[in-house]
Formats: structure tokens, C-alpha cells, sequence
């Protein structure tokens, strides 16, 4: 607890020197000024159908309050309409009411309107049944919708093959899952309803709503879907977005529309998910609870494999005041957008970070190298203002860059090399490093490996090819890579969280239906010879369960016309390329933006989905506009987002923003990844470290396959080289890395080295406190405080120290501190 | 800006400690040392309530399940090869010739003659036996193939015990298939390489280097204390990184200060009798050390041990290089685990990724034959002195109780009470069930 006071002490200084004389203003009692109700008219189809009303109080400072529960709600013709618990309207008869309803003096209605039911409505599987399965879990992934089902017993994954499961349900097992003359008799009941045991327990209960409308399904004769029935198009989720006050709830509506024009509340059957429980959690029965933490997050419905998400914000109880947002400065408008941002949250960034700071962070972010001590005393002692973005421009003309950004490409694209060869790999690394070389537009980049023909052995991006040997196989690398859309789950069944079907992938993978190979194909573990990739017409892609032939067709994009002989990959990389296009360019802003701040505007950075909404979202589409309009220049977007005041905020938190975890509105705190550490005590130390197979000198940064041994890079975690694909990255701190840096021999041997730093500052003339000071400019790029460079210097004056072992064990021990693994 | 507070420079010490690496966090090594040493008072004998740890030796390359535990003395003579059968200390069960010490302690053996699978390919195979799951495509013999988490991973991700020593070990490195996968860097072994019968041998990293004395280590870890001043933020809410980072640190540190952590690294310390019994060499010299590490509480130690790949001269090189190793490392850490009262609380798993033809070929070797192989199991409460399941006459096919690789890693999850159905999330948000199907092989769970 302690530390929390001081911690809260810490704040109290800073925030009044950061908020001055404008204090924020502290909300007063809630109390409603308007309500909204929503939605303003209602039709309801046949007599006992149901729709829900959600009435919204609005309250001073923008935030809105569900007041269902405790407005008076009166239907005016009760044997129309009639109003039943927390807001849910019900059809009594034919005809029309006015629901009015109050709150406080204030005052809404609704018009209600009940339509007879068809002649023939009937309950059909596809509309009424399957949602109830869903929503019960039957056909989750661990239960009924497993490979080979439970006990006999196989659905499919969230319903993608509706025709199998009612063939599952209705035709096998002899019909003993559904007994029309004797419904309550049916398997699928007395199962779900524990009447006789079930592994998977209680679905629902007997008697309930699902079970009266199964009953009701099986003894209407089983319908699959009737002539002519309607379609689901669509389902929206109520509120789309809304300020909570921390502790308060809820209720959401869904309602989906269907092709006749009919609209249902369909709330009961949806399935609701948090995107962040600790801000916001929501029930099964779609009720929110909003924590008391200060953020935002996304609550997530999904029906019948369509989604959509509510958004919630929870700003600070205090309200900071316009003016205070208005004061900040603005480098560009990188900055004016993510303060509007901070304003709608009510966060206040943090200051801008020291000039040490920004030269470690930059240069870390940008070339993944340290600066020297020779470098950090000239930025410090440059006393012009625009010693910031000049550093920047000498970082992106550094030789380093290319290497650095080449290695984080190749955590994505790069194969093991004990599938595709040795020599595949060294080609396409080399491909990589040369791409970014030349700073190659990024569209032309990516086009080259969409595109790819030729051999293995000479075209880099044909590789990926080699590695990845089905069209599916293609597709769905290609869509995470380059879209930021992660399509693996629609591959076997329509995608849990995303509007992306089977359909969408297979017309995807229909693109890469021509590629052929010619040569040794794979042989691991060396695969000697190379292979040739290039075009040929024929080669179909089905669709797996109605083994359609698919005909290429970009995500959410129109079927291009492909003339006869083309390979349909310059149509897609065409669609890609194009400057609307919704996908590229944003996946490549906000992957690059992730580098600088730890984390994307969506994250993961590749799982872009209506359900992982972006923050930022005005940015991220000003920052792609941009990336765009300069020709997919990647340094000029890297210059844009260095320059800009954002990103060069501290990671030290004010009052306001010490929850923020993904507004960027301070700096995040990153270990530095395993190449990038080990090249750093490298150059701290100044020795070299040897890898097999590379030249004497050579920097963890060249190293081009993860075989390539190292117990550094293994501890700090780079991708494992033997998985397929070797791309998966860690950089959770461990106890593996800590007894590393503290004990292992290599490390200690490159401290002491007699051709190290060390050494060569004990060998030097410079006092203790000039060593001292030189050993701090190449850890942390700053000088020692006067008190760090005495209680350094304690140990130079022990008895049992030499000068050799004392500058030693302080460069021993600011390579074990945070400021040195972490980028601040 | 205050520059005073904006350094932190102003702060108290006393305060800055507070804020920063003064604390570790969770139970320590040394408090774990305790504890077990409170159990092995309370609990000794009480098998069942005890954490389980394992030790799995892998027998990289496919050992031969005729010349180990399946030998077939009535198959002509171009299946049973040249060595006997002997007896073993469980009247009517028989082992090889080359294993007279195992025979010896058979009644502590389980022996699982029918455990086969379909992949004869090492890569394959390596990944089947030490994961549990088959490689989704082919994968040839050279193949270094990681699809899914191993075993020691899995056991890794599950026990946070947090007491500092790294959960899953592997020495003298990782075998093919041994890596984390989808969990991440921080489950991958920690690797033990060198060879602890010679001299001069380290536990790297958890030890001091030789030149940095305990004295020096103390000004170091004084001197980083007073100078890793960058400002915590330890309210859970800023999820600071550098949290973990201390809380590590703190792990690390404990494992290097104590002195019964420091001991339980120092094979050297083990008597010349204990040493002599496992074998001066280096295999029986891991499996010691093996020993001592899952007395301090690693979960999970692979002890990789390879050249079992015999496609040429396969008699003499088992019965003069390979099995007497074998033999005599493996029976004596089975007695040694038992006289400590260990051997109920520490799964001893021996396996390669298949067995080995029937036919000797023209080069005097035995290949690749997924369709048996033995595998021997013991401690952990499996019941001792048992034969499961068996090869038709001559020995090529598993025939009686046939069990999957699945029903292996099963039976070994739960063994190590770990749910093997559970379904774990991959990176991409899908979902992958630990072990796809399988069921504890019944006889280990008496």
C-alpha cells in the first residue's frame, strides 16, 4: 500500500505543475435531463411475439445511463401491447398502441404495431432452431461440433452447414433425436433438459422459451426452411456507443432484419462477449456491467454467424476541461487527432520525454541499435530545436534500417529452412534486406510477392510459394500478412467472430488456383535444389462442402474480370494496391504503428474484425489516407509518426492516464527484443558476438534463420526455428532471462573482455566519475545524476575492487536494470 | 517541469525501494525448499496428494523394442536376432539380456509393449511421442518440426509455480520436438548442456560465474539495487512490464543466494557411491542431476539421450555402447528415486519415437517400425511389476490393449494432474484441444 501513496505523492506534484490553475471539474449528481428511447416504433409479427425497448437517460457531461428498469412504462391499449418486465413489449392482439414512458419529469414514446402472423408461419431450422442450438453451446467447438462430434452425436462448427446438422438431427439415429407424434419425447429434448443424464448438463430448462419452440419446430413437422423464407441480412446491436459511469450496466438489444423487411428482437438467442471483462463484462443474457476502471472496450453480439459490437467509454469521473486539450501542442495531425481522441476519454497525455529519451527510443524503434556514448553527448549538447526530427532523418539513412526492418519481415514471411532449404531462405532474407534498402514502395514490395515467379534460388518472394503449397495455405498467410485478416477459422467453418464465410476464403484462395511448382519440390531437411514457381492455367479451387468451383474474388471486393491465360494474382495484388482498397494499407499503418508503441491501434496487429474495433480509428484512417497519398513511402510514414508529439510522450503516467494501457496517451514500456538486446550489450561492451556460419563482426540483426544458435536470443525468446511458421515472437520477461543476463559466463566474459569498453576505460586516464559517466551514456544515452555517480563510485573505493573489477561490476549492474532491457 | 520528480532523483531511498526491485513477490525458491522439506516429513509414503514431477529419457533415434523389453525368443531367427532373454525379478516377464539391472527392478517397471502409431519417419515421430499430436503433413527423417507444444511445455504453462527455477529443463539440449509452440518463448526448456561427469561441470546460469566470487556478487546486486532507479508503476492497472521484469529478477537472485538452491545445482557434492551407482559417464551422470533438479522442484527434465537410430550392427553397439548406459543409469535413478521416497511423487518415462523392424537387414541393423515399440514407465503411483499390453509372435504389430500416442499423453498429463482435454488458444484466437482424443492407458492408474 505504501507504494501506492507514494506513488499517488509522485502525481500530486506532477499533475498540478502538468494542470496548473485549470483544474478539472468534478461531475456532479447524475441526474437526467432527456431520454431517449430506442427504438421509436415497433411492429410486431403475430400474436405472443416479443420486442424489447431500452430507454436511455442523459445526464451532464455527455454520459447516458440505462434507466429501463426504473422509467414508468405505460402501454395506452394494454390489449394491443402489453409491457412486461425491464422494458419488453408483448403482442396481445391485432392492432396499435402508444407506449409512453417517463423518467424524472421527462418524457418519451413508442408506437407499437401488431401485425397478424402469415397464414402458414411456421417455426423453419434455419431461422428458429439453429440459433437456440447456438446459444445453448450445442454446436460450440468442445461439445457436439467437435471433429467426430459427442457420442454419436456431430454438428457443425457455429452452425456453418446447416444442411448436415438438420440431416444430423432430423434423419440419423434411427429419428430418435425428434419424435413428431410425441415432441416431448424427442432425444434432443429430454437430453438438453437432464431428463435422462448428459455429459454436457442442463442446456435449458422443460418448459422454457427454446424448449416450447422446439416443441413447437418438431411437432410442425420438422421444417427445414419454407418456400420462400425469409433470409437473415442482417443484425444490429443497441447502443452502437455510449459514456458509462463507472459501476453501471446495461441491457443491449439485438435485432436482426430479415430479406421480407420483418425486424426481431433477437436478443435471447444472440451470444455476447467482452473484448476487456475487467472494463466492461457482459452476461448471457446481454447485460453489461462496467467496471471501475477508466477506459474503453468493445462488447461483441454475435447471431447466426453475423456480428456486431457496442461500444463502451468509460471516462474519468472528472471532466477536464476543453481548454486544456487545446492548450497541448500539436506537432502535426498525428497529434490534433489523438488529443481529440483523449478529449472524447477524458485522458490527459503524459509530458513530452527527455531528449535522452527520445534519442534511445528512436534509435532502438528505427535501427534497433543503441546509440553510442560519442552520439548521445552530441544530441544532448545540440542546443537547436530541430535536433529531433534531424535525428530522425539520420536514423532512416542509417545502414542499420534495413537490416532491422528486413529481420521484422522476416518474422512473417520467412520459412524453416528444414522445410524449404537452406538456400531458399538465405534468398528471400537477402530479398528482404534489399527491399528495404532501397526503401522500395511498399505496394510494389508486396506486389512482387503476390506476383511471385521464377526459381526459388533467385527470386526471394517466390519462396513463400515453395513454403506454402496450397492455394489455402497461400490465402491465409497472405489475408493475415498484407489484409490484417485472420481467415484460418473460415476455412472449416464460417468465422466465429467475423462476418468471413467459407465462401470468402475459398473465393480468396481461388486467386492462388494457378500457381504451379516445377522441380525437387520440398525435401527436408535441405531441400538442395531449387524449385520454379510460375503460371499455368487449370487448377480449381472447391468450395469443401458444396465442392463448387470457386471463382476469385478479393474480401468484400467485386469478382474482377481475369481474361483468359492472366494469372488471377494481378488481379489481386491490382485490388490490394488499389488506394481505396479498406485492408492494405490500413494492416501495413497500423503493423508499423505497433512496432513504435508495443501494441496497434487494432490488436493483435494482423486481426483486424468489426469485433477488435480500433482506437484511434480517425488516426489510423488520416495515417493510411497518408501512407497513400506519399506512395506507400514506409519511411515517410515512419518519419510522420517519430515526429509527431505522440510518440514522444514518457512512459511515466499522470492522475489521468495511469490505466491507459492502448490510447497511446503515454508511452509504453517494451523489452527490447532478443537481436536487438544482444546487439546492444554488444555495443555496451564493445565486443562482438560469434554465430555460426557469419562472418567475424556480424550483429544478431544479420543473423538470417533462427537455427542460427544462440542461448541469448533463445532466452529472450525469438521465434522457435522449427515451427511451421517460424514467426511467433515473445517478449514476456522471465526468470530464464534474468539468471542469464546476472550469471552467464558470455556475459560476464564480454564485460571483462581485454578488448572491451571496460578494459579500455580502465587503461584510459579518465577519472572515476568520467568512466562512470561514459558507461551511463552507453546503457541509458544519459549522464548520471550526481548522486548516481557517487554511489557508483562507493565501489571504486573498496578495499577489495581494482579499478578493472569496479567498472566492471557498474556496467555488471546497469545491464541488469530495467532502464537497460526495456525501452522507455 | 520539476526536474526533481521527473528524475526521481529527489526521492527518498527508502521510498525509491519501495517503488522499485526492494520487493520480490510470491514464494521464493528457499520457501519451496522448505515446504518440501515439511511434506516429505508429513507426507512421506502418502503418494497421491504429492505434485508429480517427471523425468522422460528420450531415446532419440528409435530404440529397438526386441533387444530392450519385447525380446521374442520363439521367432525364427532373422526376427530375434542374437541376443537371450532373461529373467526378471516379476516371475514371468522377460526382458532382453542387455538390461539385467532393469530386470532387476522390474517389479518397479511398467513396460508398455503396445504403444504404436503410423509415422516411421523421425521427424514425425519425434513429434507424435514428444507432443502427442501427429505432424498435421509428412515429415521427413531430417526434419526439425514443431506443431504443437511438448510435454514439458505444457507442464511449464500449467505449473506457475514461480519459485524460480525454470519449470521444464532439457539436458544436454532440446530434443526435436521439445519446444512451447503456441506458448511462447517462456515455456521453452531451459537448456543444461556439458557433460556433468567431468570436473569442471556448471548448471549454467543459475550458478555464479567462476571468476565472480559470493562477495562480489553481493556489491553487484547492492550496487544494481541502488542504480535501476527508473520508476515502478506497480498498480496492476498500468500492467507495467517491468513488474515482471523485478519479480524475476527477485526469483533469480533467491536461486543464486541460497545456499540449498546452490547445492541442489552441484552435482559434486552427490557421494563418489551415489555417483558410482548411476555410472560414471554421461548419461548416468544426468539422470543424477536430473534427480537433484526435480528435488528442487523442476517440473518436467527431458534427458535427452541419442544414437538409437541402428540401421547397421545393431547387437553389438546396443549391448556393448548403448545398454549398459541405459541399464545401469535408469535402474539406478529408479532405486535412488525410491529410497528417497520420491519415486511416488516423479514419473519416469523411457521412449523414443518408435521401435524397429522385425527382419534384420543385410546390414546386421533393424529400421524404422512405428507399428511397436515398448516404453517403459514407472513411479508416480503407476503400479510396478507389469507387462501392458503386448506384440503378436513374432513382434511386429501391437496386438493386445493397443494403445495411441494420445492414449500415451494422456495417461501422462494426467499422471501430472493436467486436464489432456482442455482446449488451449492459439495466437490467431483458435482454439486446439490439448490431447485430440486419446484415454489414460487404464493398467498405469491403479
Amino acid at each position: 500500500m505504501m507504494k501506492n501513496i507514494n506513488l499517488l505523492r509522485f502525481f500530486a506534484v506532477m499533475v498540478a505543475s502538468v494542470l496548473h490553475d485549470t483544474p478539472a471539474v468534478e461531475v456532479k449528481e447524475d441526474s437526467i435531463r432527456s431520454i431517449a428511447v430506442f427504438p421509436e416504433e415497433i411492429t410486431l409479427v403475430g400474436v405472443g411475439s416479443v420486442h424489447r425497448i431500452s430507454v436511455t437517460g442523459g445526464m451532464e457531461g455527455g454520459f447516458e445511463a440505462d434507466v429501463t428498469q426504473s422509467a414508468e412504462i405505460m402501454s395506452e391499449n394494454p390489449e394491443v401491447a402489453a409491457v412486461e418486465n425491464d422494458g419488453v413489449v408483448k403482442a396481445v392482439s391485432i392492432g396499435t398502441s402508444k407506449i409512453s414512458i417517463s423518467k424524472d419529469g421527462v418524457f418519451a414514446n413508442v408506437f407499437v404495431r401488431v401485425e397478424p402472423a402469415p397464414e402458414k408461419m411456421q417455426l423453419s431450422f434455419v431461422n428458429d432452431v439453429l440459433p437456440i442450438l447456438s446459444k445453448a453451446g450445442c454446436n460450440a467447438g468442445k461439445c457436439h461440433a467437435k471433429p467426430d462430434g459427442q457420442n454419436g452425436f456431430k454438428l457443425s462448427v457455429f452452425a456453418y452447414d446447416p444442411k448436415s446438422d438438420y440431416r444430423e438431427i432430423v434423419k440419423d439415429a434411427r429419428g430418435r433425436r425428434v419424435f413428431p407424434a410425441l415432441p416431448e419425447e424427442s432425444l434432443i429434448l429430454r437430453k438438453a433438459t437432464l431428463a435422462i443424464p448428459h455429459e454436457g448438463g442442463e442446456r435449458f430448462a422443460r418448459g422454457s422459451k427454446p424448449y416450447q419452440r422446439l416443441v413447437e419446430w418438431i411437432s410442425g413437422g420438422l421444417p427445414y426452411s419454407d418456400e420462400g423464407d425469409s433470409s437473415l441480412e442482417g443484425i444490429e446491436l443497441f447502443p452502437v456507443e455510449r459514456r458509462f459511469r463507472k459501476g453501471s450496466s446495461q441491457q443491449l438489444l439485438v435485432r436482426a432484419r430479415y430479406s421480407d423487411g420483418t425486424i426481431r428482437d433477437v436478443t435471447e438467442l444472440a451470444e455476447f462477449s467482452s473484448n476487456d471483462k475487467e472494463t466492461a463484462s457482459v452476461d448471457e443474457t446481454g447485460r453489461v456491467s462496467v467496471g471501475s476502471l477508466i477506459g474503453e472496450t468493445a462488447v461483441i453480439a454475435r447471431f447466426m454467424g453475423l456480428v456486431d459490437v457496442s461500444r463502451v467509454i468509460v471516462p474519468p469521473d472528472r471532466i477536464l476541461p476543453e481548454s486544456l486539450f487545446a492548450a497541448l501542442p500539436a506537432h502535426s495531425f498525428v497529434d490534433r487527432l489523438a488529443y481529440e481522441w483523449f478529449r472524447k476519454l477524458g485522458l490527459y497525455p503524459s509530458e513530452i520525454c527527455t531528449d535522452s529519451e527520445f534519442l534511445r527510443r528512436a534509435s532502438l524503434d528505427l535501427i534497433g541499435v543503441l546509440p553510442t556514448p560519442e552520439e548521445a553527448r552530441s544530441f544532448l549538447e545540440d542546443r537547436s530545436g530541430e535536433k529531433r526530427r534531424r535525428l530522425v532523418e539520420r536514423l532512416l539513412d542509417h545502414p542499420a534500417y534495413a537490416d532491422y526492418w528486413a529481420g521484422k519481415w522476416a518474422d512473417l514471411i520467412r520459412p524453416n529452412p528444414d522445410r524449404v532449404g537452406v538456400k531458399s531462405v538465405y534468398v528471400l532474407d537477402q530479398w528482404l534486406r534489399e527491399s528495404f534498402r532501397q526503401n522500395k514502395p511498399y505496394d510494389a514490395m508486396i506486389r512482387e510477392v503476390v506476383t511471385a515467379q521464377g526459381s526459388t534460388h533467385r527470386v526471394g518472394p517466390t519462396v513463400v510459394f515453395r513454403d506454402r503449397r496450397t492455394p489455402e495455405d497461400v490465402s491465409t498467410l497472405m489475408s493475415q500478412v498484407f489484409l490484417g485478416v485472420r481467415m484460418e477459422c473460415a476455412r472449416c467453418h464460417h468465422h466465429p467472430n467475423e462476418k468471413w464465410s467459407q465462401d470468402d476464403f475459398y473465393q480468396f484462395a481461388a486467386f492462388f488456383g494457378e500457381v504451379k511448382r516445377k522441380g525437387t519440390g520440398v525435401s527436408p531437411p535441405i531441400s538442395g535444389d531449387f524449385e520454379v514457381i510460375y503460371h499455368g492455367s487449370g487448377g480449381q479451387v472447391k468450395h469443401p462442402v458444396s465442392s463448387e468451383i470457386m471463382k476469385p474474388k478479393p474480401l468484400d471486393g467485386p469478382f474482377p474480370s481475369i481474361p483468359d491465360g492472366s494469372d488471377p494474382r494481378g488481379n489481386l495484388a491490382d485490388w490490394m494496391c488499389q488506394p481505396e482498397n479498406p485492408y492494405f494499407a490500413r494492416a501495413l499503418v497500423n503493423r508499423i504503428w505497433g512496432e513504435f508503441f508495443g501494441r496497434g491501434f487494432v490488436d493483435p496487429v494482423d486481426d483486424f474484425r468489426a469485433s477488435n474495433p480500433a482506437v484511434h480509428e480517425p488516426l489510423l484512417s488520416a495515417l493510411a489516407e497518408d501512407f497513400v497519398n506519399h506512395r506507400y513511402d514506409l519511411k515517410h510514414l515512419m518519419r510522420t509518426i517519430l515526429e509527431s508529439r505522440i510518440y514522444q510522450l514518457s512512459s511515466l503516467p499522470n492522475e489521468y492516464n495511469l490505466s491507459d494501457t492502448r490510447n497511446f496517451s503515454r508511452s509504453y514500456r517494451r523489452r527490447l527484443p532478443a537481436e536487438v538486446l544482444l546487439d546492444a550489450v554488444g555495443a555496451v561492451t564493445q565486443t562482438e558476438s560469434r554465430f555460426q556460419g557469419l562472418a567475424a563482426g556480424a550483429t544478431a540483426r544479420e543473423t538470417w534463420n533462427y537455427k542460427i544458435s544462440s542461448e541469448f536470443m533463445d532466452a529472450f525468446g525469438r521465434p522457435n526455428s522449427s515451427s511451421d511458421c517460424p514467426c511467433e515472437r515473445d517478449l514476456k520477461p522471465s526468470v530464464v532471462q534474468a539468471l542469464h543476463m546476472m550469471n552467464s559466463d558470455s556475459l560476464q566474459d564480454r564485460i571483462a573482455d581485454s578488448n572491451g569498453r571496460v578494459r579500455a576505460l580502465v587503461e584510459s586516464s579518465r577519472g572515476t566519475n568520467e568512466i562512470i559517466g561514459e558507461l551511463y551514456l552507453a546503457t541509458f544515452s544519459r549522464y548520471p545524476t550526481p548522486e548516481e555517480s557517487s554511489l557508483a563510485s562507493r565501489v571504486y573505493a573498496s578495499p577489495d575492487s581494482s579499478r578493472q573489477t569496479a567498472t566492471e561490476d557498474v556496467l555488471w549492474a546497469l545491464l541488469n536494470t530495467a532502464e537497460f532491457v526495456f525501452n522507455h | 517541469m520539476n526536474e526533481l520528480t521527473r528524475n526521481c532523483a529527489g526521492m527518498p531511498r527508502r521510498d525509491f525501494l519501495q517503488l522499485g526491485i526492494g520487493a520480490t513477490f510470491g514464494l521464493g525458491l528457499v520457501d519451496i525448499l522448505r515446504l518440501r522439506a515439511k511434506a516429505s516429513e508429513t507426507l512421506a509414503g502418502t503418494a497421491n496428494r504429492k505434485l508429480v514431477n517427471c523425468i522422460l529419457i528420450w531415446m532419440d533415434g528409435g530404440p529397438s523394442h526386441y533387444e530392450t523389453f519385447d525380446p521374442k525368443p520363439d521367432a525364427p531367427k532373422e526376427i530375434r536376432g542374437e541376443l537371450d532373454p532373461i529373467k526378471t525379478s516379476v516371475p514371468g516377464i522377460h526382458f532382453c539380456e542387455t538390461v539385467p539391472k532393469l530386470a532387476g527392478v522390474a517389479d518397479k517397471l511398467a513396460i508398455v509393449r503396445s504403444i504404436c502409431h503410423r509415422d516411421p519417419n523421425h521427424g514425425g515421430g519425434n513429434h507424435y511421442m514428444m507432443t502427442g499430436a501427429p505432424t498435421p503433413v509428412p515429415v521427413n527423417c531430417g526434419a526439425f518440426v514443431t506443431f504443437h507444444p511438448s510435454f514439458g511445455s505444457v507442464v511449464s504453462f500449467e505449473r506457475e509455480v514461480g519459485n524460480g527455477v525454470p519449470a521444464y529443463m532439457s539436458l544436454p539440449r532440446m530434443s526435436r520436438s521439445g519446444g512451447p509452440n503456441f506458448l511462447g518463448a517462456q515455456h521453452a526448456p531451459f537448456v543444461i548442456d556439458g557433460n556433468p561427469d567431468q570436473k569442471k561441470f556448471r548448471v549454467r546460469d543459475v550458478v555464479l560465474p567462476d571468476s565472480i566470487s559470493e562477495g562480489r556478487a553481493a556489491t553487484r546486486q547492492e550496487l544494481r539495487r541502488s542504480l535501476d532507479r527508473m520508476l515502478r508503476l506497480n498498480e496492476a492497472v498500468a500492467a507495467d512490464p517491468v513488474v515482471s521484469f523485478d519479480k524475476y529478477y527477485g526469483q533469480g537472485i533467491d536461486l543464486v543466494t541460497s545456499p540449498e538452491a546452490q547445492a541442489a545445482f552441484d552435482i559434486h557434492r552427490e557421494s563418489e557411491s551415489v555417483r558410482e551407482q548411476y555410472g560414471r559417464n554421461d548419461f548416468g551422470q544426468r539422470l543424477l542431476l536430473c534427480r537433484r533438479l526435480v528435488e528442487v522442484g523442476v517440473s518436467f527434465v527431458t534427458c535427452y539421450y541419442g544414437g538409437w537410430d541402428h540401421h547397421t550392427n545393431i547387437f553389438k553397439s546396443l549391448k556393448e555402447k548403448h545398454l549398459p548406459k541405459f541399464d545401469q543409469g535408469i535402474a539406478a535413478l529408479i532405486t535412488d528415486l525410491d529410497q528417497r521416497g520420491l519415486l511416488d511423487s516423479t514419473l519416469v518415462i523411457a521412449l523414443g519415437e518408435f521401435g524397429r523392424t522385425p527382419k534384420i537387414n543385410k546390414d546386421v541393423g533393424r529400421d524404422h517400425w512405428p507399428h511397436a515399440m515398448s516404453v517403459l514407465m514407472s513411479g508416480a503411483g503407476i503400479p510396478g511389476g507389469q507387462v501392458i499390453g503386448a506384440t503378436d509372435s513374432k513382434g511386429y504389430y501391437a496386438s493386445e490393449n493397443i494403445y495411441s500416442p494420445e492414449d500415451f499423453a494422456c495417461s501422462l498429463y494426467k499422471k501430472m494432474g493436467i486436464d489432456p482435454h482442455q482446449v488451449l488458444h492459439k495466437n490467431t484466437g483458435r482454439p486446439v484441444q490439448l490431447v485430440n482424443g486419446g484415454k489414460p492407458i487404464k493398467e498405469l492408474f491403479a
